[in-house]
């Protein structure tokens, strides 16, 4: 090897011939690179640099357009036209993206002028939250990361979303952070684990949630809301999701780049961590990935990002950023291609802050490393940037300029080691998929009422219902001040809540922020798992309090093999489904992400997560006094539900314990739905609510055991009260998982006006608190069917997760 | 108008609960600024009758909690805080604060080591309030609820200090429960002068009804939470005397 003198330093590239290769060396050298490109994408590079260019590409170039056109930044997939044959015969989708979010966005925009206010283009979905500020949320997944790093890969995976939301806008104040979790069962025999090398799903719980709570903490951003989905398929494959919410004026939300400006720089020093993350993510898992992808995961360090946060929001508030978004997958090449992608400019390899010398050129182009954020300023403001840096105590650099080029020139000590004509960079080929789906039929089951009592604890029980109170003190819920509604509540402080709620500074109104996510509904049918998920987001903002006519929402999926096509067909259903509800509920997407090749190649074959779509949302609370917990408050009471009850077990924890699997899982009547919620939100607004809890996983009984779990009071239920359709025997009307049904706990002198307007919906009130015992008790044809302690209840679904957390 | 008396917040890389530490001064009744330590030298503090360390990860507490902004104090202004305080002036360290107003030896010896669980914990606590005299918790009643978030609020002394502490009043709140191992249940201290007040609850986060977790949850009349009581404690015992002062 050549050796070099310090005081000479030099750039670092190389020239890759591939004018000359065929299909098949284009492929290897696709492989050995690992680009994740495919043939069809390297003949389209060979075609440019040899009709365009008319020389041979660097290697910086090759990284650059790799990760650009990478699953994990274009979305190719959800870009693809798709031959598909499932629930409305053949047809051809052209682009999921379009046809099932961007175009239901659009025709919702159009019904409510003034409420999106960003949507797709920006690092997150803007909203309007009052005359002039706009809330905004994303939510980032880190799998891959996470499954072969689980503390770095949750770490780095919170620090990033928490950077798309201080690139959002010119910069938007974070408020506020969700984590979802899909994991092996934490009680896993290690033995049936059938790779090498694989974590046990408890080491992976264990560092995941260690590794989001030491960055969300660090950063002084209330961790607020989550959930954990358990299920052996996800052993190979875990699923980590960090969202991050923002606060930003509706004046700085617009940003538009322009010629003449510096770029600048700021956070954390750029090294080898990290490299290729993005080009890592858009492929499978393999035992191989734990032992040589470890440099994809990035190593993160809080308060570096707390002082570039801090720096950031100032410099926005003194009205000194034109432009700003954050280094994540593709480091600067994504930052730079999204700054100067139109205008042009030049960026200068050499002045950016390195964490360890010798780093090639595509090197500190592509690398991860994490903790930087990238700004276009004036020359002006420079000054006081430096300044502003200074104080808090973070590093800022000058690296590159605009111009009027709309060409990307990458330099080294004085070398031009990538030229890229932008407009053509991003051109990536529209990939070509088909897809298959059938519903199955359903099949009969038997749901036996012999062992109702053990059923209940069995449920309360599961992992899927338990508290998951252990891992939510991990996490500061409350700093910044303004969490009004926790993840936990109640008059003992530890009751679970529906959606979380937090105060805005100079503002009447406040944001609710819910999710939800139903694979094993999936597993059966995933078009109504898209339904019923946008239905129980929705539902759990609008119980907290939250305006129904103004909610917006997030999808997020994650998949395994989509050149299989029966797992494409799932995820094409699922679109459909969710599609649907979002345009009857008025309730835009507003952002989103997907995650493909989340399986893993066991000893045994490769095993796939289930299709698993997490919807998340934030929605407006008109005023403080609309935030509604779901905790019984009073003894002298009335328990009503608004929905109907239906004999669809498909999904449900019950058919899970049970080992029941291909029943019907349960529809979703929108119109039905929106009517109720609406209404809800006037007697809400009435002030007629003490409390409400939606009615979701584990069905009525967990539901109204959840709302006692405050221990003010008994709890009766008679069953015979419960508005169902079909016939339904008490195993059904326990535990059976509809859509759309909402517990409230109400004074019985509201109760008339409430009925009122209730008039069009499905309401009963089924029941009642009861001051002269501690017991839920649930009445058929007269007789008490089950009759529990509550505290005893509340013990089993409190310590769930204890003996493994 | 009257003169608001002035608090000032010492924040460092990692501190994060400066801003809601700043607007419950304010709504307390002080004026209040935000200094970042890169910004302090002795003259800065001059203006100030209160000194507020806030909650939050100081360079990120990755070697002893506190121990790095003691250091960067001492670097940048020596002993001025214990000045500040001999001179009349205030100090309050919340949660990370506390932790440093103790490594710099503001507060009685100790120090607050990793909770006995070994993690963290974010949760309400109820507090005893063992001294009537002193000038940040006077206005509290004697029980009272306030939040916790934090993995290093273990307090530990050396042998048989932290019972000194109890009988001479300098543990001026402690836990009703054990909640992280503290010796004694030590919450909070103070100093002998009484001008310094460590504690590692958060009062700013509870300033009314509605952050309390429990929504049927009513203080007083005003819909004040009982850590606004702390701030309005000090508030009103630093404008007494600034009432008292001459000119």
């Amino acid at each position: 090897m050549e050796e070099k003198l310090p005081n000479q330093p030099s750039s670092n590239y190389r020239e890759i011939p591939i004018r000359d290769l065929d299909p098949k060396a284009l492929g290897s050298l696709s492989e050995s690179m690992k680009l994740s490109l495919s043939v069809e994408d390297m003949i389209e590079i060979q075609v440019y640099y040899e009709a365009e260019m008319r020389r041979e590409p660097t290697d910086v170039e090759l990284e650059c357009i790799a990760q650009t056109w990478s699953e994990h930044c274009k979305h190719r997939i959800f870009g693809a036209r798709i031959e598909h044959s499932g629930s409305e015969g053949e047809e051809v989708i052209d682009g999921l993206f379009k046809t099932y979010i961007k175009e239901v966005t659009e025709r919702i925009m159009e019904k409510k002028p003034g409420f999106v206010l960003g949507c797709f283009v920006d690092n997150a979905g803007f909203i309007r939250l009052d005359d002039d500020q706009a809330i905004c949320l994303k939510l980032e997944t880190h799998n891959h990361p996470s499954a072969i790093e689980p503390y770095a890969g949750a770490n780095t995976g919170l620090g990033g979303v928490i950077r798309d939301i201080l690139g959002a806008g010119k910069g938007a104040k974070p408020i506020a952070s969700c984590d979802v979790f899909c994991f092996g069962p934490p009680d896993t025999d290690p033995q049936t684990i059938k790779a090498d090398d694989v974590i046990h799903p408890l080491g992976i719980m264990r560092g995941v949630v260690r590794g989001v709570r030491d960055y969300g903490n660090r950063m002084g951003i209330p961790t607020i809301s989550g959930a954990i989905q358990f299920d052996p398929s996800y052993i190979y494959n875990p699923l980590v999701f960090c969202g991050t919410a923002g606060l930003i004026p509706i004046t700085d939300i617009d940003k538009e780049m322009s010629s003449g400006l510096k770029v600048i720089a700021v956070g954390g020093r750029t090294g080898r961590d990290g490299l290729k993350g993005a080009t890592f993510s858009s492929m499978a898992l393999d035992t191989e990935s734990h032992e040589e992808d470890q440099q994809a995961v990035q190593i993160g360090n809080p308060i570096e990002e707390k002082k570039a946060a801090d720096f950031v929001i100032e410099a926005r508030k003194k009205n000194l950023i034109v432009f700003v978004t954050d280094c994540g997958a593709g480091g600067f090449s994504s930052a730079a291609g999204e700054m100067l992608s139109e205008v042009g400019g030049n960026l200068y390899l050499e002045k950016a802050p390195l964490k360890e010398p010798g780093m090639t050129s595509w090197e500190i182009f592509l690398s991860e490393s994490q903790e930087r954020m990238v700004l276009a300023v004036k020359e002006e403001s420079m000054p006081q940037l430096i300044e502003l840096a200074g104080i808090y105590e973070t590093e800022m650099t000058e690296i590159g300029d605009s111009d009027e080029s709309g060409i990307l020139k990458v330099w080294h000590h004085g070398d031009l080691v990538c030229e890229l004509d932008n407009s053509r960079l991003h051109d990536a080929p529209v990939r070509h998929l088909s897809s298959k789906y059938q519903l199955p039929s359903g099949t009969d089951h038997d749901w036996s009422e012999d062992s109702l009592s053990d059923d209940l604890l069995s449920v309360l029980g599961d992992f899927a219902v338990g508290s998951r109170e252990p891992i939510i003190r991990e996490y500061d819920h409350e700093v910044q001040g303004n969490t009004l509604l926790k993840p936990l509540a109640g008059a003992e402080g530890d009751a679970p809540q529906d959606a979380s709620v937090v105060r805005i500074d100079d503002s009447e109104k406040l944001m609710a922020m819910g999710l939800a996510l139903l694979p094993e509904w999936g597993k059966t049918d995933p078009q109504a798992m898209g339904k019923g998920t946008v239905d129980e987001c929705v539902r759990s903002l609008v119980v907290s309090g939250a305006n129904p006519d103004k909610i917006a929402l997030l999808d997020n999926f994650c998949v395994g093999n989509p050149d299989d096509p029966e797992e494409l067909g799932m995820l094409v259903e699922t679109c459909k489904g969710i599609a649907a509800a979002a345009e009857a509920y008025g309730a835009p997407f507003v952002s989103g992400k997907d995650s493909f090749y989340n399986y893993f190649e066991t000893d045994d074959g490769a095993v796939s997560i289930p299709t698993t779509c997490l919807i998340s949302g934030m929605g407006v609370i008109e005023n403080e006094s609309n935030v509604t917990g779901s905790s019984a408050r009073r003894s002298d009471s009335l328990i009503a539900v608004i929905g109907t009850t239906d004999s669809s077990m498909g999904g449900s924890v019950y058919a899970r314990i049970k080992d029941q699997t291909g029943a019907e899982v349960p529809r979703t009547d929108f119109e039905v739905a929106l009517n109720s919620y609406r209404s809800y939100h006037l007697a809400v607004s009435e002030g007629l609510i003490l409390a409400a809890h939606d009615v979701s996983e584990g069905g009525l009984a967990v539901s109204v055991a959840e709302m006692a779990f405050s221990m003010v009071a008994g709890i009766e239920i008679d069953l015979d009260s419960l508005p169902v359709s079909g016939d339904l025997n008490n195993v059904q009307k326990l535990f059976a998982e509809s859509s759309s049904r909402i517990l409230i706990e109400c004074e019985s002198g509201s109760i008339d006006r409430i009925q009122n307007i209730f008039s069009e919906s499905a309401f009963a009130v089924i029941g009642r608190t009861d001051p002269s015992h501690k017991s839920l008790r649930f009445k058929s044809d007269g007789v008490n069917i089950l009759d529990n302690e509550i505290e005893s209840l509340k013990e089993t679904w409190k310590n769930v997760l204890t003996p493994y957390y | 108008m009257e003169k608001r008396p002035h608090a000032l917040l010492l924040k460092f890389p990692g501190t994060n609960c400066d801003a809601e530490t700043s607007r419950a001064l304010e709504e307390a009744g002080f004026s209040s600024e935000i200094l970042p330590i890169a910004c302090v030298d002795e003259k800065s503090l001059g203006s100030a009758q209160l000194i507020v360390l806030s909650g939050g990860f100081s360079y990120g507490d990755y070697v002893m909690a506190g121990r790095l902004a003691q250091l960067e104090i001492e670097r940048r202004v020596g002993d001025a805080l214990m000045k500040f305080r001999d001179g009349g002036g205030y100090l309050l360290g919340i949660c990370n604060g506390f932790q440093i107003l103790t490594k710099l030896g503001l507060l009685p010896e100790g120090s607050l080591i990793n909770n006995t669980s070994g993690r963290f914990i974010c949760r309400w606590v109820r507090l005893e309030r063992r001294v009537d005299d002193n000038p940040f918790l006077s206005g509290l009643p004697d029980n009272f609820e306030l939040p916790i978030a934090h993995a290093e609020g273990r307090f530990v002394a050396p042998d048989g200090a932290a019972d000194k502490y109890m009988d001479e009043g300098l543990a001026a709140l402690v836990y009703s429960e054990d909640v992280n191992g503290s010796t004694n249940r030590i919450a909070g201290l103070t100093d002998r002068s009484g001008r310094v007040l460590g504690l590692m609850p958060h009062p700013e986060r509870f300033l009314w009804d509605s952050h309390h977790y429990d929504q049927d949850w009513r203080g007083d009349s005003d819909g004040k939470g009982s850590g606004y009581q702390m701030f309005k404690s000090i508030h009103n015992t630093i404008s007494g005397e600034m009432a008292h002062e001459p000119g």
